[in-house]
């Protein structure tokens, strides 16, 4: 059934008009990260592209002043990107260590059948709404404002995703391969380690990306638990006006491209499992 | 036929007693395995409820440098609860977290249906313009809500584009505020839906679209018979999860907004967090937060146990 020219039309107008609704508010920042000072607003003028492209606001981020600006920054993008760098990739590693773990036993030795609903139950509630002894414990311990206090948090949070997403794909495995390679002589420990990983390695990068995705894209954590040492980029983004009076359309432009492009990258790249883990494994794509 | 099954039988027995001869070694591999997650699920769910339970029934804050261990020195009965039960700035904004709801969620699934049908079939640019329509959710929220804070403001290119004057404020102006919240939390997790829904739409058989489509059903006839009885649960998925993801809605708001003009755009998470860190009245916070905690855990369990009914 073929549709009729006018509606595979109306199908193509309606599909770029919503392309067009996506493009309007990224074109404008990633543009705005491009332009200089006059052309930050529309008081001389509409203009998309930038007039006068430049580096300068990416270039005032790294190095704290750019040629033709008197204002200059005590604090550069360095520190912040490191720190979310390196507690994402922390507490990415926690989650997906601890959840394949867990969800393997789970799903081959069929113990703790209770634990796939209490981990999505951590999911449920605002973060705001248990934050005051987390963050009594954290001060507490000493974790605030370190880089290992952040990515445990992550690590907890984003644990109902991993242990779920790896889940599903531990029940994909054939049991009868594992069967035959433990009749064969193989321990347990070999069995997981040298039969089942290897089977889940793409699902196993799916879920590491995915979980990443996830921290990187924290700003109430970081937010709460962080101060000055480990803070991270969403939230240093978001200081940056307040702490310059003035607003710094462009360099906040800049690094919300910056932060923005390591998740876009990833989430296209997992594409084909987004459904999956999204919806902790109830559907598949 | 019976040898067959015979040693079909007698295989699977062999099969079981050679799993129950070994199997104390993997419950044993599944206990060390299952340990990390247990306590991390203990470390932040069992303490840390007693805790909050504790200072929920005190005055403790921060501020007046008593360890929070010893919160019971200013040991005060119910007094917060019986405050959040008449506070109207909590009230207000659990209204309008509920009004976010309200509006956004239908909007992201009425427009994610139409999009979800829209790429049911194969054409053309289908493969690019499925991935630009999904750009938006993978953005980090608090990038979102820096671009609709550019877009918005007084000389931003909305009003540019609309002919408005540049004193025609979004953000700041008391109805417009929350119009353009809801405007970018649409923005963002239409695509989720859209995601959801057009897997669920795949998920279809085909083969009984074609028939309906043979049989000559109109568009509308196959969707509403066909497409939607079938897509049932996805569509029960899709809802809960934006609803539960509205419900915590933070980074956005604190970015576009800060929960102002006044409170306007002030939802539950804005609120507990502007209670937290300016007025630091961190045991009235506690008290609120496990009210909505067993709230939700109610309302969860009611739930699962429903779905658990229909299907069963």
């Amino acid at each position: 059934m073929k549709p009729s020219p006018g509606a595979l039309a109306l199908k193509y107008l309606f599909i770029l008009l919503a392309c067009a609704v996506v493009l309007y508010p990224l074109l404008w920042m990633v543009t705005m990260a491009f332009k200089p000072y006059p052309e930050w607003t529309t008081v001389a003028g509409l203009t998309w592209l930038p007039q006068a492209p430049t580096w300068q606001n990416f270039e005032f981020v790294f190095y704290g002043h750019a040629e033709g600006l008197v204002v200059s920054l005590d604090r550069t993008i360095t520190g912040p990107l490191i720190a979310s760098l390196v507690t994402s990739i922390c507490g990415t590693a926690l989650a997906v260590v601890s959840g394949t773990l867990a969800s393997y036993a789970v799903v081959r030795f069929g113990l703790a059948q209770s634990l796939p609903l209490s981990v999505l139950q951590l999911r449920l509630f605002p973060p705001l709404a248990v934050m005051i002894p987390v963050m009594v414990m954290w001060a507490f311990i000493g974790a605030v404002d370190t880089w290992w206090g952040l990515s445990l948090i992550y690590g907890i949070v984003t644990l109902p995703f991993a242990f779920w997403l790896m889940k599903t794909f531990f029940e994909e495995v054939p049991v009868e391969i594992e069967d035959a390679a433990r009749v064969s002589g193989c321990s347990y420990w070999r069995v997981f380690y040298r039969i089942t990983l290897p089977i889940v390695k793409p699902g196993l990068a799916t879920c590491a990306l995915f979980v990443f995705i996830l921290n990187w894209s924290d700003y109430l954590l970081a937010l709460m638990l962080t101060q000055k040492e480990w803070v991270t980029l969403p939230v240093y983004m978001a200081t940056l006006t307040s702490a310059m009076g003035g607003q710094m359309y462009g360099m906040k432009a800049a690094l919300g491209v910056i932060a923005a492009i390591p998740p876009v990258v990833f989430g296209l790249m997992i594409q084909k499992h987004l459904v999956r883990g999204l919806t902790f494994g109830a559907l598949k794509q | 036929m019976t040898d067959q099954a015979h040693t079909g039988e007698t295989g699977t027995n062999k099969r079981q007693s050679y799993w129950e001869g070994v199997a104390r070694d993997g419950q044993k591999m599944g206990f060390w395995f299952i340990l990390p997650t247990f306590l991390l699920l203990l470390f932040i769910v069992i303490f840390p409820f007693f805790m909050q339970l504790y200072l929920s029934v005190t005055w403790w804050t921060p501020l007046e440098g008593i360890p929070w261990y010893s919160a019971w020195e200013v040991f005060s009965w119910f007094d917060n609860y019986l405050t959040l039960a008449t506070d109207p700035r909590l009230w207000g904004a659990l209204w309008r977290t509920a009004l976010i709801m309200i509006v956004a969620v239908p909007a992201q699934f009425f427009l994610g249906m139409a999009l979800a049908y829209l790429f049911i079939d194969q054409f053309p640019g289908r493969k690019l313009f499925y991935s630009i329509l999904l750009t938006p959710m993978m953005i980090v929220p608090a990038v979102v809500g820096l671009m609709f804070f550019l877009l918005f403001q007084g000389t931003g290119p909305v009003n540019a584009h609309l002919g408005l004057p540049a004193d025609f404020s979004w953000l700041t102006d008391v109805n417009r505020a929350m119009i353009s919240v809801i405007i970018a939390d649409i923005w963002q997790w239409t695509p989720l839906m859209f995601l959801i829904l057009l897997a669920g739409m795949l998920g279809v058989p085909s083969d009984q679209l074609l028939a309906a489509r043979l049989l000559g059903g109109s568009n509308w006839q196959n969707f509403v018979k066909i497409i939607l009885p079938r897509m049932k649960t996805v569509i029960i998925i899709a809802l809960v999860l934006r609803a539960v993801e509205c419900f915590k809605i933070f980074d956005l708001i604190y970015i576009m907004t800060k929960g102002g003009p006044g409170v306007q755009t002030e939802t539950i998470s804005v609120f507990l967090y502007k209670q937290t860190f300016g007025d630091l009245e961190w045991s009235y916070v506690a008290a609120i937060g496990l009210t909505i905690l067993i709230v939700l855990s109610v309302i969860a369990a009611k739930g699962l146990a429903y779905m658990a009914r229909k299907q069963g």
